[in-house]
Formats: structure tokens, sequence, C-alpha cells
């Protein structure tokens, strides 16, 4: 069964005219890949790495195809060079969605430190996002980070946080 | 076989409702003076030439979309092959222009694919049904042909001598940077598509 946190992000993506999910998978938006693999209306395409996956978005986005890239927060680094490149150089936008490992009581030693990096790495890139922890939040969330990704032509991100996303067991 | 006459060819079979997408490095100002159209996307990252290509392709699987990546590129993000023969976009060639080193580095250090490693046996491993690898220009212009019009995903290594070509005309130079290369590839692909991709007011 489809998790209302997958419906939701669904929803929004639909409202926000998203047609395509790039994704690496990850526990936390687990549902969100299988969800999207299965809508008909979305195209989702699995990639070997956020880099490449910012630079597939960044294709279909710039052709009119609006994406969204769907990833565990660790991918923000993977993805960094790419992203410097395609928003700084190119401006042309990647709008993120991911789920806050290594958040304040994150379980997981090895996820610490993703917590520690994310809001560092987004800043640095001066990448607009917004951490939500509620369900009311999710549509309007991405509807807002992808307007922004059009009107700045520059990388947008969401992030969410406990109690919306499964830290894993 | 050198790049520049390479792209001559490959000018020849690539028409004003093609995309192409290029990677880094002399590839570019040496196809900015050749292309046909504003039809290019000259993207500024080693290793995204190919992903970012897939992912037009993907999007407007009605159009011949052509990846101009080098060795250097694809060696950076060898995975994008492996999402490459996943997708299968039956609109996509890849041209690998292999002149086996990094040639903007000083030097010219060799890449891996000076040695042992072969960029058409990876690929043939990544699923891509059609690839091979030209050493002349004859065959390059053969390979292209075939795989412009064969309405499946293809790859070509082009094995190329290294160097620039010096005798662009000052009026076919290259001087735009990456944003205004983005704002003409855009415009022009919302002419072609009659879409909106930017509007005026990007209402949610």
């Amino acid at each position: 069964m489809e998790s209302r946190l997958a419906a939701l992000v669904i929803e929004g993506l639909k409202r926000a005219h998203v047609r395509f999910v790039v994704g690496l998978p990850d526990s936390m938006l687990a549902g969100v890949y299988v969800a999207a693999e299965k809508d008909p209306e979305i195209r989702y395409v699995a990639v070997t790495n956020e880099a490449e996956g910012a630079s597939v978005a960044a294709g279909t986005w710039i052709t009119g195809g609006r994406s969204v890239l769907v990833m565990e927060n660790s991918g923000l680094r993977a993805a960094c060079e790419a992203l410097a490149r395609l928003g700084l150089v190119n401006g042309v936008p990647v709008t993120m969605l991911m789920g806050y490992r290594g958040d304040l009581g994150e379980r997981f030693h090895w996820g610490v430190n993703h917590g520690m990096t994310m809001e560092p790495i987004l800043k640095a890139l001066r990448i607009p996002y917004w951490i939500i922890d509620r369900e009311e939040q999710i549509v309007p969330a991405i509807g807002r980070a992808v307007v922004h990704g059009i009107s700045s032509l520059y990388h947008t991100a969401v992030v969410f946080r406990t109690p919306l996303v499964d830290e894993g067991k | 076989m050198k790049r520049y006459e390479l792209l001559k060819q490959l000018a020849r079979l690539v028409t004003a409702e093609d995309l192409v997408v290029t990677s880094i490095g002399g590839v570019k100002p040496e196809w900015y003076s050749l292309m046909p159209s504003n039809g290019t996307m000259f993207a500024d990252l080693l290793g995204c030439a190919t992903p970012f290509a897939l992912g037009v392709a993907l999007n407007l699987p009605h159009r011949r979309v052509v990846a101009l990546d080098t060795d250097g590129g694809v060696l950076f993000n060898l995975g994008a092959l492996c999402t490459v023969g996943k997708e299968l976009p039956p609109n996509l060639t890849i041209i690998v222009l292999d002149n086996e080193r990094y040639e903007g580095v000083v030097g010219g250090p060799p890449t891996h694919t000076s040695g042992r490693v072969d960029l058409e046996r990876i690929a043939e491993g990544s699923g891509i049904p059609c690839t091979a690898t030209v050493r002349e220009i004859e065959n390059f212009f053969e390979a292209a042909t075939q795989m412009l019009s064969d309405g499946q995903v293809g790859l070509i290594v082009a094995k190329i001598e290294p160097g620039l070509f010096k005798d662009i005309p000052p009026e076919r130079a290259k001087e735009s940077d990456g944003i205004e290369d983005k704002y003409r590839f855009m415009r022009h692909i919302e002419k072609l598509e009659k879409i909106s991709i930017r509007p005026r007011y990007a209402l949610e």
C-alpha cells in the first residue's frame, strides 16, 4: 500500500506539473520512488549516483520537462560539482527532495555526518530550502520549490524530517 | 582523424531539427563554429554531457539528440552509460571523442583509454545495443549516418588525434558564457516545440 508521504509527494509533483522523477533510492523516501515508478503520468529515471541524476534532471528541465531529483541528503555531497556547474555556470535549475538523515535524534552512527554537512552545503551553494515535518507542508513545499526553480533559474530543495520520514530500523 | 574534421562531417548529418549536448573541452569552440543552429547545449561540466543528453532525449522523444562526450567525460561518470543502457532512448546517439588524454590540462596527461580501457566494450556491457569504434573519418561518417537513422540508442568511440583547430574565423569564434548558451538553447527549444519553459510569471 502506498504510504501517506508518497501519496502527498506525488500529489505535490502533479500539481507542480512535474513529469520526471530522477532518483537514487534511499530508505527515508523509499515509498516515493516506488510510487513514482508506478505512476503512469510520471517518468521515473533511476540513476547510479546523484551527480549523474542532477545532469539528467537538468536535461529534462531545460527542454520543458519539469523534473525533481529525489535522494538521501548524502547525495547532496555526491552531486556538489554537478550542482555547482549546472547552477552557477549554466543557470539550469534542479529541484531536490531529500530525507533529513542525521537530524537530531539520529539512531545510526553512519547517518550523523549527513546531517552535519547538509545545511552548510545548501548554504554554500546558496540553494533555498525548506525543511518540513508536517504533512500539510508537503504539497505546498514542492510547489514552491518548483516555482522558485523556474523564477530563479537556480536549484531549490525540500528536506523531509521526522516524523514525516521512515528513519529505518 | 582530427576532431574538427570529424565535427565537419557530423555537421553534415545534424539538422536544425536535432539537438546536441557537448562536454567541456576543445569540442566546444570547434562545434560552435560549425553548428547549424542554436540547438546545442554547451554544458560546462565533466561527465554530464551524456546524462544531460539522456534527459533531453527522454523529454523530447520525437527529436534526435546527440551527446558529444569525451573520454575524460565518460570515464568521470561511467554509471551514466548504465543508465542509458537501462532507459534505451531510441533517439539518442553518443559520440565519444577519445583523444586518450586530458587535453585541457597542461602537458595533456593520459586518460585510462590510452591503456587497456575500452569504452566501446563498457558501453556494450552497459546494455547499449549499437556500438562502434572508429579511427578513420570515412568510418565515422558511415557509423554516424547509421546510428542517427536506425531508431535505437548508439555509441561511437571516435579515436581522434590530440590538438585544437586553430583557424576558426573570428566571426565564428565562441564568445558566449554558460548563461548565454543556456538562454539560446532554451529559447530555441521554446520556438521549436512551441512551449514556454520559463514563463514571465511562474505560477504554482
